[in-house]
Parts: C-alpha cells; sequence; structure tokens
C-alpha cells in the first residue's frame, strides 16, 4: 500500500524508509520495481539525514520519505538552506503513536498531510524540563555536569540530527573552542552545540535515541526551544523564514519563488 | 616556528610610574616565541622607532608586539616601522597597557602590572598567530563634497576648487554665508562681514570645479573612502553625486534660552546675533548691559562657548564707540577674551568706560521693568552688594549650540557626536579635522564652537586633508576583509544573511557551493564569521584561531590552567 | 568569597566601545582591574562560540560592548549582536551558570563615563555572583 502510494500514485523513483532485515531494523532505500518487505513505521529514525547524506548522490528522479511533523520540519530547514529541492521530494506523511508521543514529550506530532497512521494530541510538557526549570542556578549545574560527564565524544547526536550540516568538520572537533584534549569533553563542546541548535532544532529527539550514555538531550533541545521562541519569537521548522540571529532588527523573509499561488 | 620581539614603552612616565616595567619585560621573555623583550622610554620616538628596527634585525624577528598607548593612533606609525624592518606590517600587534591599565589603575601598580602581564600576554598569542597579508588598491573619485555653506564650509570649497579639484557645495538655504548672514561687523579688526564672505564667494562662482547646491539637502550616504555616493535632494530635484571625500561644515547655531530673564516676552531683552541685528539698523541704545554665559557653564551644558565674550566685547566697543556717552555694562562669570587682540580689546573697553561686573551662578541677575526702560539687579560678586543697572536694552550671550538634526547627519555620515551633539573627530591633538571614518573630515562650529578665524583655519585645513586622498588617486584598502574556506563550507548560508553590506554569496565552483566573499564590498565587520557555524568563515587579523589564543593566553595566566 | 577578584575577559569593538574605552583612559577615570579588552572591528564579529569557550575555561565573566543600535560603523552590524548575547545568555542558564555573567552593552566613542561605569558595575556584580561554578569541576 505504501509502494503503491509512493510509485504510483506520487510518481517517486526511490523511498526511503525503515526496514527490517534478518532481525535487525535499519534505514533503506527502496527503488521503483523493487521490493518492499518488511517495512517498519513503528520504529523511529531520522531518515531526512540519510536523505541529506545520500542526496548528492541521487542526480535524477523524485525521493519519496516517510515524513513525521519533525522530519517536516527538517526538511523545511534543508529546503530553505537549498541543500535539497523541494520539488524532487515527496513527503508520506506519518502520524506519530501515542506511545512515540509519549517518549519524544512532542508537542507537535501531526504532519501536514497524514497517509499512515492515526493523528493524536501533542504533549504539553516535558516532566525533566519542567523540574529543571524550576532548580536553583546551583542544582541544575550539578545535574548538566553529572550528564556531560558522561559523554565520551561518539558525536552520535550530531552525527544522526538532520539539521547538523557541517559534517566532517564540526567546529566540536577542534581544539580551538573545545580545549579539553580527552574524555569527556568540557561544557562548551554541549554549550556550543546547544546554541547552534537554537535556531535549527526541531525536537526530533534522534540526539538522545543515539546516545550511548543516555543523557537526556532532547530536554535540553526543548528548554532552549522555548527561550528562542520566547526572546526572538522564532521556531525553526519553516521555510519561509530566516534564522532571526543572523538578520537585522528588521528581519528578513525569504522570497516567494512558489509559482502555484 | 614564529621569532616574537616584545617592546615595552615606558611612554616617560605615563606607564612607567604604575606599571612595573622591567617586571613586564622579564615576564615577557619568557613567553612562547618569544625571542627577545625589550623596553623604551617612548617607543614613538625616533630613538625608539629605530631601536625596534635594529633589534628586529640582530634578532631576525618576524613578528612584532608593542605595548604602549592604543593602536587607533599610533598602529600606522609601528606598522610602517615594520615595514622598514622587511617586515610585513601586519605581522604587528598592539597591547594597550596606558589607556586600558595604567591610566586606569593609577593607585594599585602592583594589579596593574598583573594585568599588563597578562595583556602581553594575550597580544604574543595572537601575534604567534599573525599571517602577512598583502594590501588591495581602489581608485578614487576625484571629486570633494562640502556640507554646508557658511563660512567653513566656503573656506574648505574655496581652498580646494582653488587646488584644482571638482567640489560640490551641499548649502540648506536659499543663500551662501551661514552665520555670517547674521554678523554685521566682526572683530577684532571690525571688517564688515560681507567683505569676508563675498570674496569667498566670488572664488567659488568663478571657477569651473566648484558646483554650488542651494537649498539641497544630503539625504542618502553610501560608500568608502574614496568612493562615496551621496544622494542630494532640492525642491525639484534629486541627484546621486559620487564623491572621494565628504568635508562636514555644517556649523552651529546660537541657544535661543526659552523665557529665561524674559526673553522673548520682555522687549529689550535678546540675544546677541538679535543685537547686532539692531546694530547693523543703526539703532545704538544709550544704554546697554551684556549678560554673559546665559545657558552655559552650569549643569547640563558645562561648556564655554568661546565666542561670547569677544562677540560682547565687541559690540560694547561699538556702542561706545558710537556714542561715548553711553552707558555699556557687562556682567560676565570670567571674561574670556584669550590671545593678544582679544585682551587688547578687553582693556580698550575697560578704558573706554565699560563697566564689567561679576556674578556667580548661584545668584544671577533679574530684569524688571521701569518706566522708560529695564532694570538689571545682580549681585556683584566683588564687592560682595546687590547692584542695579537702568538700562534700555539687555543682551544675553547664549553659547553657540549644535544644529538641532546634528544627530541624524552623523547617522547619515556614520560619524560620532559627542554627549551634546557637536561632531567628535578622531584625536584632539594627532587628528583634530578628521573622523574616524576615513575620508570624512570635520571643520568649524560642527566640531566646537569656534571664532571666524579659528573656522577658517579649520575649513582650510580639512581642504588640505581632504585633498591628499583625491591627490593620490588611490586608496589603500586594508588587509581585514573576510574569506570562507572552501573546504569546511557547508554553504549554508548564515553569513550571506549577516552580511550588513551584502558582500557575500553562495557561488557553485567545480560542483561544489561555498560562500564567496566580494572584497571590494567587505568591510571588514566580521559579522560573517560569528555566523558561521562551522568556523569556515574568517576575517583577516581576527581569525578564531587567533581569539581563541588569547583567550586561552588570559585564562592560562589568569587561573592558572588550560 | 572576601578575596574573590573575578577574571573578566571584554570584546570591544574598534569604533565605539575600544574608542569610549581609549577615553576613559585618557580622562584617567580609574576602575578595577578585572577587565581584560579583546579588541575587534565590530561586536557583531563576536562569536557566541568565544563567549561559551571563556566560560567553560573558568573566566567569570565576559563583557560584549558595541556601538549603539542606529549608531554601528558597519550600519546594522550591532543588530545581530543584540539578537545573538540574550540567547547565548539562555544557553548558560539552562546549565545552570548565571546568565549576569555575560553583559551586553553599548558605549559610544565619546562614553569614557559609561565605560568605567559599566566596568565598575560589572566587576561588582561578578565578585557578588562569586567564582565561575566551572572552576570547581573536571571534566
Amino acid at each position: 500500500m505504501l509502494v503503491k502510494l509512493a510509485f504510483e500514485e506520487r510518481g517517486a523513483d526511490h523511498l526511503l524508509i525503515m526496514r527490517e532485515e534478518h532481525g535487525n531494523v535499519a534505514p533503506a532505500m527502496i527503488s521503483k520495481g523493487e521490493s518492499a518487505d518488511g517495512v517498519r513505521l513503528d520504529i523511529p529514525y531520522q531518515l531526512v539525514t540519510i536523505l541529506e547524506n545520500i542526496y548528492p548522490w541521487l542526480s535524477k528522479g523524485k525521493i519519496a520519505i516517510i515524513t513525521r511533523r519533525c522530519d517536516e520540519k527538517a526538511l523545511a530547514e534543508l529546503v530553505k538552506r537549498k541543500y535539497v529541492d523541494e520539488k524532487r521530494i515527496v513527503k508520506i506523511g506519518l502520524a506519530c503513536s501515542e506511545e512515540q508521543i509519549k517518549k519524544c514529550r512532542c508537542n507537535d506530532p501531526v504532519p501536514s498531510n497524514v497517509a499512515v497512521g492515526e493523528p493524536h494530541e501533542g504533549m504539553k510538557d516535558d516532566e525533566l524540563a519542567l523540574a529543571l526549570s524550576k532548580m536553583s542556578h546551583e542544582d541544575r549545574f550539578n545535574f548538566w555536569v553529572d550528564q556531560y560527564k558522561k559523554c565520551n565524544k561518539c558525536f552520535g547526536c550530531t552525527l544522526n540530527c538532520p539539521v547538523c550540516f557541517c559534517d566532517d568538520d564540526c567546529v566540536l572537533e577542534d581544539r580551538t573552542f573545545v580545549a579539553e584534549p580527552n574524555v569527556p569533553p568540557g561544557l562548551s563542546f554541549h554549550m556550543i552545540r546547544s546554541f547552534h541548535m537554537i535556531d535549527k532544532c526541531i525536537e526530533c529527539g534522534e540526539c538522545e535515541r543515539a546516545c550511548p550514555a543516555e543523557i537526556p538531550l532532547l530536554t535540553m533541545r526543548k528548554l532552549l526551544a522555548k527561550d528562542m521562541k520566547e526572546v526572538l519569537g522564532f521556531s525553526p521548522g519553516d521555510e519561509m523564514t530566516v534564522s532571526p540571529l543572523n538578520t537585522s532588527l528588521e528581519g528578513e523573509q525569504l522570497e516567494d519563488e512558489c509559482d502555484e499561488c | 616556528m614564529p621569532r616574537i620581539g616584545v617592546f615595552i614603552c615606558h611612554c616617560g612616565n605615563n606607564i612607567a610610574s604604575t606599571v612595573g616595567i622591567e617586571k613586564l619585560v622579564e615576564f615577557a621573555k619568557a613567553l612562547p616565541s618569544v625571542v627577545v623583550a625589550e623596553h623604551n622610554l617612548y617607543s614613538c620616538s625616533e630613538e625608539g622607532l629605530s631601536s625596534i628596527r635594529k633589534s628586529a634585525e640582530e634578532n631576525k624577528l618576524d613578528r612584532i608586539v608593542v605595548a604602549a598607548c592604543t593602536p587607533r593612533t599610533h598602529e600606522p606609525l609601528f606598522r610602517k616601522t615594520c615595514e622598514m624592518a622587511g617586515i610585513n606590517k601586519y605581522l604587528f600587534e598592539f597591547v594597550s597597557i596606558r589607556e586600558h591599565c595604567s591610566w586606569i589603575h593609577i593607585k594599585d601598580g602592583d594589579a596593574a602590572t598583573d594585568k599588563a602581564k597578562k595583556l602581553v600576554a594575550m597580544g604574543v598569542a595572537k601575534a604567534a598567530l599573525l599571517e602577512p597579508q598583502r594590501e588591495t588598491e581602489s581608485n578614487v573619485t576625484p571629486t570633494a563634497v562640502v556640507i554646508g555653506g557658511g563660512l567653513t564650509g566656503l573656506t574648505a570649497a574655496a581652498s580646494l576648487v582653488a587646488q584644482g579639484i571638482n567640489t560640490h557645495l551641499i548649502e540648506r538655504e536659499g543663500t551662501l554665508g551661514g552665520i555670517l548672514k547674521d554678523i554685521d561687523i566682526i572683530g577684532p579688526e571690525f571688517k564688515k562681514t560681507k567683505e569676508l564672505s563675498d570674496q569667498l564667494i566670488k572664488e567659488l562662482k568663478d571657477s569651473s570645479k566648484a558646483h554650488i547646491h542651494m537649498n539641497s539637502k544630503v539625504t542618502s550616504s553610501s560608500g568608502f573612502i574614496g568612493n562615496f555616493e551621496l544622494t542630494v535632494e532640492s525642491k525639484d530635484k534629486s541627484e546621486k553625486i559620487p564623491a572621494g571625500a565628504i568635508i562636514l561644515a555644517t556649523g552651529a547655531r546660537e541657544l535661543v534660552p526659552a523665557g529665561e530673564y524674559g526673553c522673548g516676552s520682555v522687549p529689550g531683552v535678546m540675544t546677541q546675533l538679535e543685537f547686532e541685528k539692531l546694530l547693523a539698523k543703526g539703532e545704538v541704545p544709550k544704554r546697554a548691559v551684556f549678560i554673559q554665559c546665559v545657558g552655559s557653564r552650569q549643569s547640563g551644558r558645562e561648556y564655554c562657548s568661546r565666542v561670547c565674550c569677544n562677540t560682547s566685547l565687541k559690540n560694547a566697543l561699538r556702542i561706545i564707540t558710537a556714542l561715548p556717552d553711553a552707558s555699556v555694562s557687562i556682567i560676565h562669570r570670567d571674561i574670556m577674551s584669550y590671545g593678544t587682540t582679544s585682551e587688547h580689546i578687553y582693556r580698550e573697553a575697560s578704558e573706554k568706560g565699560v563697566r564689567f561686573l561679576r556674578y556667580s551662578l548661584e545668584r544671577p541677575a533679574t530684569i524688571t521693568r521701569k518706566q522708560n526702560g529695564l532694570v538689571v539687579k545682580v549681585f556683584d560678586e566683588t564687592i560682595d552688594e546687590n547692584i542695579n543697572i537702568d538700562t534700555d536694552v539687555v543682551v544675553l550671550a547664549t553659547p553657540m549650540v549644535p544644529r538641532e538634526d546634528s544627530r541624524d547627519v552623523g547617522r547619515l555620515l556614520k560619524v560620532p557626536v559627542d554627549k551634546y551633539g557637536f561632531f567628535l573627530e578622531a584625536h584632539v591633538k594627532l587628528r583634530p579635522v578628521e573622523f574616524s571614518t576615513d575620508g570624512v573630515f570635520i571643520c568649524g562650529s560642527a566640531r566646537w564652537p569656534s571664532s571666524l578665524s579659528e573656522c577658517i583655519s579649520q575649513g582650510m585645513a580639512a581642504a588640505a586633508k581632504a585633498s591628499i586622498p583625491i591627490r593620490k588617486g588611490k586608496v589603500v584598502v586594508e588587509a581585514i576583509t573576510s574569506w570562507a574556506d572552501p573546504d569546511k563550507c557547508a554553504a549554508c548560508g548564515s553569513c550571506v544573511t549577516s552580511c550588513p553590506y551584502e558582500a557575500i554569496e553562495i557561488a557553485e565552483e567545480e560542483g561544489k557551493r561555498c560562500a564567496k566573499v566580494n572584497e571590494t564590498l567587505c568591510k571588514g565587520c566580521g559579522a560573517c564569521v560569528a555566523a558561521c557555524p562551522n568556523d569556515a568563515m574568517q576575517q583577516r587579523g581576527f581569525t578564531t584561531r587567533q581569539l581563541g589564543a588569547m583567550i586561552d593566553a588570559l585564562v592560562k595566566n589568569a587561573l592558572g590552567e588550560t | 568569597m572576601t578575596n574573590f577578584n573575578p577574571t573578566i575577559l571584554a570584546f570591544c569593538c574598534n569604533w565605539c566601545s575600544y574608542a569610549g574605552a581609549d577615553l576613559a583612559g585618557v580622562s584617567r577615570l580609574q576602575m578595577p582591574p578585572n577587565v581584560h579588552v579583546i579588541r575587534v572591528m565590530c561586536s557583531a564579529s563576536v562569536k557566541p562560540e568565544y563567549v561559551l569557550k571563556a566560560i567553560s575555561q573558568g573566566v567569570d565573566g565576559v563583557l560584549v560592548l558595541g556601538c549603539h543600535i542606529g549608531d554601528c560603523h558597519y550600519m546594522t552590524g550591532n543588530h545581530r549582536t543584540a539578537k545573538r548575547m540574550p540567547l547565548v545568555q539562555k544557553v548558560l542558564k539552562e546549565v545552570g551558570i548565571d546568565e549576569r555573567r555575560l553583559r551586553l552593552d553599548w558605549v559610544s566613542a565619546s562614553e569614557g563615563e559609561k565605560f568605567q561605569n559599566v566596568v565598575i558595575e560589572f566587576v561588582d556584580e561578578v565578585t557578588k555572583l562569586g567564582p565561575n561554578p566551572m572552576r570547581g569541576v573536571k571534566f
């Protein structure tokens, strides 16, 4: 049914999904005509990150991709920077299950059109975020130092993140900004990542899922997303609005290049 | 391995009396990459500079660090010294241990010395990572624009056209002359003002190089030295004028005191310029009182306007020369009649019967109406008594204040104003008629209340300075522009958005998209560097490695850790 | 915290705040010796990474001083600074470091006294905040 939708109805040439093979679930790309056995829509993963990585090698054809709401927003951030051509992407909207929404503490779980799954309401709060906001600076500091001390610089958070686009040249690898040569890296690693994410992060939670040390990275992302909304009235995930961090006080809108309306 | 020479300046006593020079030299010697550390009494003197050159040669230095006053005045001098020693001028770093250290921590020599050590360590850390740079040149538009057609502007424009330089004079009003139009006779020679302005206007009108725009205003300004573009608007047209240099000569205005002393409501009470008009008509009062320092040298306007005392003396003498029996008094809080001619006039006025009376700010004069005139009641500080003076006319000598739109003009040309609204020169002694912004010059009362002879000198000085880039024909663009490392650049466009000059674009080269900086548009602000998430964008002379090293040096020397 | 002497890093822009600092010096306005200035051309070039690096390595306070809005030598350079720095403060706050350790202010070339006041106030504030909590932490 998914295959029919992607290849016949929507005219795609390739489809990015999560597939189970030999008991393991991993991202896969199915091309038109290939078998689509073992598709797993219940395993969350940032397929947009995969798309971003293989896009330079897919010079022709349309690519269908399962998009949850967070994936849609991630795509918008990529389109904004001209990393992918919107016209070549077919979004197959997936509404997340209640279970998944709880795991991600997601407050915005329904994509703009739903092809698969039943839409459910989002959650209002991340409980840990709430608890942290009520703590004193000192307690909060001790909490995060304890968490960040577990970090072993696997870069799982950055590599799996769809909007972390610096790839091989991440400043976090550089002694200039992160002075500690060994593991764990110091606080600057995490604070710089936090600042870089503040106008890009679409709260997909992939970083937290990827972290082998189980650091509550998504919670920190959510806290700063709230701050960004409060201070500059901006939330990432919108194709038409340039990050206000780099514009003058009057702001700047991207030109509307859509020919249809 | 870089070979750095550190040169600590005593600046006479200015640095040496607070900062421990020897300790600082010992400290500098031990810093990484430092080959030699020396000290000089005055590094900027011929002796100091040649000792630096000699040391550079002897020690085969390839980078120089000078710890002295401020780079804002002395960087060009030391850069030149580097060049003369065969070192690229961008391999020079300036550390301020005077303005930023010895002068502000006078009572704590130990702390100042400690801080100076850290500052020098930071400077050395940066110097080790400096790279030689090549400067690019850009052509200069051979045209000057003078904004303001008063005495100062006219003088500047006349000097420029005399040199054969194409000059545009922009004047707001319908006639030229500025404040001269309101003054009939000028001191100390007691000449007719018209003689002065007519001569200058004739010189301009006779020259094919002068273009006068009346009833016109500058509404926009862009560009940089050698390549400005101004938009000049008058009632029925708008013109774009390219220029190589701009001279600001917009002057000042007389403060009209709001209701003070009954000015505006009590007949007979008037400002100095209003009084000039009376005298010009031949209406010489039999009795006159001049009140000095009305609205100046007090809270909110602490300065002395410099010209009001001489003006009052001039006018007092005019009255008493026309009517030897006239009763003329000048009540003052000090008489500012400096110099040879002015002091002479003060003496002459006194000898001819002008009365001088000292009053204080705490006990100002009051003016009341009487049947046949006015009475000025004032407490004479010298004899400690209240005095009543009958008079026909009270002249309020008020200060010159900036024009209401001076801040707007400042914003237009991107030049600073001080707290009063007068324009701020680059340096009061070293660069008195220039702004920090290259290519824009300041002269006359727009900068500071000036006498007519001072306005003339300043107008000529500004014209002389403005002619330099025009004559040279080329300007060297400082090598502090930015560039993107194509290996790192992810073409995210953050830099493009952050550039105030739209000098960056994402270009495709050999199939790879990368940010590209247009060097002629880049002004070297570095906004793009801060926007770039992966350190691809760098600014020459301010790279992230260099500034990161400065922070590391501070941490190491202040906190003992890395 | 009786003998705590904070180490403070300041970024000053060449056209306004650095000139203001120079004027403070020329006017012999006295201030505590805790502030170390790094000269940049525009406050817009102050990378948030520098601030976060400095704080992470134990610097007690960071001052970013630029031209007043509307007076930036590079037109709208300081607009970017105005928007970035409050968010750097939020990053500090969320990780438990007092956001008052970063201060953004505007000092013009003629404001020697303002520079002095900002320095005195900031040194005082950071002294009261105590040493950077990172100083007690070994990663």
